[in-house]
């Protein structure tokens, strides 16, 4: 897991306010010595983490199919060299956690991730055992992020993830949803709750988190991660084949993974975009979108207008 | 959640893996069985042989073939192989094995009658064309989907083999088929492996070429001539 250390605590504080005032900046939130990256601190601690994180759903759960277990350990590899570090999973995904754990072990990189996953279980009596076969899975001694899945059981699991907080068992919490659903539910929970991320849905096209939940998720200093960025590959199939306008350079735009994803980390509430991929080419692309400019408010607005014409 | 959020899903939603993953399914079972899968079509091609026997020994030899069939497919396919990324796939490769156990039990219910040769020739092709769906997905030979190990090739043609049985027997053992039908043509939409639909729309036209050609066991005449005796109870 990732430990916070002084040297990342410090850049975290320091970077916070800027990374609200302006998401450009924070691409000088990187390390010496290494090239530019965007990350954004996390409200609750001023930690910061790498813009972009990695989903698994689909794409890690391919059970005991070793060719693909050794493919997946590639794409995991890219992502950890272009300084990912979040990566998010759910017991629902199948054989997803052991397929990371497997390849976290193979790479020797438990200590670099920034490790999230959830509970998913309608028994709400089951969130400390599940946590436990979640970190024996992935080959970790606690997770940095365990999220309430889809609101399933919340009051209970919740009450418990406050408790192994509490305890050192977790170092965050929150919950999430997914595909739109149940944001007035969620909302009551950010407002009522000491969440430290939500996980939402948001991309190009699916823009309702904009009215209510990232402003409110800014206004009580919750983390977002931001889940399908693509829409389940939907966008791409979608807009691959049109050209990127003639003004994609100047918001530091190359390709359409960039488009979509600069859009999202660019949004001055949003911690992390984790978007899903089964090739090491793609992901190169999806981290690609960690460096160099980010488009400002009106560039978002020209990008949103842009897909909305295509 | 409300009904509303339920018809907010799309089929995609519920299938968690993707189409090379379960494409594959059938190269590494294949791969990790080879050469001992060879049995398994191997008895595929004999059942009917067994099943046109007059004599009531080799019948139930048949069904007891086709019962094996069920529970390689059920435990190796199902269970071992699909279930780690498709969870329902775990509970329909246990409900397989029951069902294979069943045919198995069913001494004294062999097959009522002797198979048709319409049906023993419906029951060949759909062993020997229907592998193919999976390479034409997957252009690979170790993709073949062969009886006994892949359950679209062996429920296809086993509905065959249920369709003779007499009621309720018939609808009791033609009822996880129609499940698993249902259940596997949702997820090869859903995962847009459309030769794949070629495994349920066969089992269904199966279902209906074994309706037609092999009428209700109490109107097959040579079916009271393999009732069994009184000094032949079945216990």
């Amino acid at each position: 897991m990732l430990e916070l250390s002084r040297r990342r605590f410090l850049i975290g504080v320091g970077l916070s306010g800027l990374a609200v005032a302006s998401p450009r900046l924070m691409a000088a939130g990187s390390s010496a010595g290494e090239q530019a990256f965007h990350s954004r601190p996390i409200p609750s601690t001023g930690e910061s983490v790498p813009a972009i994180g990695m989903g698994t759903w689909i794409t890690f759960n391919v059970g005991g199919d070793q060719y693909l277990i050794d493919q997946r350990t590639r794409v995991l590899e890219t992502f950890l060299e272009r300084n990912g570090t979040v990566i998010d999973c759910s017991p629902m995904y199948g054989s997803a956690a052991d397929v990371i754990g497997a390849g976290l072990d193979k790479l020797h990189a438990h200590d670099r991730i920034f490790a999230a996953t959830k509970i998913w279980t309608s028994d709400g009596s089951e969130t400390r055992e599940q946590a436990a076969t979640s970190e024996r899975r992935w080959g970790i001694d606690r997770f940095d992020l365990l999220q309430v899945h889809n609101l399933l059981a919340w009051q209970e699991h919740l009450a418990t993830l406050k408790e192994m907080k509490a305890e050192g068992r977790v170092r965050y919490i929150g919950i999430t949803t997914s595909h739109g659903r149940r944001h007035s539910e969620l909302a009551r929970v950010m407002e009522t709750e000491p969440l430290d991320f939500v996980q939402l849905t948001y991309n190009v096209l699916d823009r309702e988190a904009e009215e209510r939940l990232l402003p409110l998720a800014r206004e009580r200093g919750i983390a977002v991660l931001v889940n399908r960025p693509f829409q389940g590959g939907s966008l791409f199939r979608r807009f691959q084949s049109e050209p990127l306008p003639s003004w994609a350079g100047e918001a530091g735009v190359g390709n359409w993974a960039e488009f979509f994803l600069k859009f999202i980390i660019s949004h001055p509430a949003v911690t992390c975009a984790i978007p899903a991929t089964t090739s090491v080419e793609h992901m190169q692309e999806n981290m690609g979108a960690m460096y160099g400019q980010l488009p400002d408010a009106s560039q978002r607005r020209m990008m949103a207008e842009y897909v909305r014409q295509l | 959640m409300n009904g509303a959020t339920w018809l907010s899903y799309s089929l995609q939603d519920f299938v968690m893996f993707g189409p090379e993953v379960f494409l594959r399914l059938f190269a590494r079972i294949n791969q990790d069985l080879w050469p001992w899968l060879l049995l398994w079509p191997l008895a595929g091609l004999v059942l009917p042989w067994f099943g046109r026997q007059a004599a009531e020994l080799p019948r139930r030899l048949a069904m007891a073939l086709a019962g094996l069939a069920w529970i390689g497919c059920g435990y190796l396919f199902l269970v071992r192989y699909y279930g780690p990324v498709n969870w329902p796939a775990t509970g329909f490769g246990w409900a397989f094995v029951v069902q294979g156990l069943l045919l198995l039990l069913l001494k004294g219910r062999a097959l009522p009658a002797p198979m048709t040769w319409p049906a023993a020739v419906s029951w060949w092709l759909a062993i020997l064309l229907l592998p193919w769906l999976s390479v034409l997905e997957m252009p690979d030979l170790w993709a073949l989907a062969l009886f006994g190990l892949a359950p679209g090739v062996t429920v296809a043609a086993t509905v065959l083999l249920f369709a003779r049985q007499p009621s309720p027997l018939r609808w009791l053992l033609l009822a996880l088929p129609l499940a698993w039908t249902l259940f596997s043509a949702a997820t090869y939409w859903a995962l847009g492996t459309f030769w794949l639909l070629g495994f349920p729309v066969a089992t269904l036209v199966l279902l209906v070429v074994a309706f037609r050609v092999n009428p209700s066991p109490a109107q097959t005449p040579d079916s009271q001539s393999v009732r069994p005796g009184p000094g032949r109870q079945s216990p």
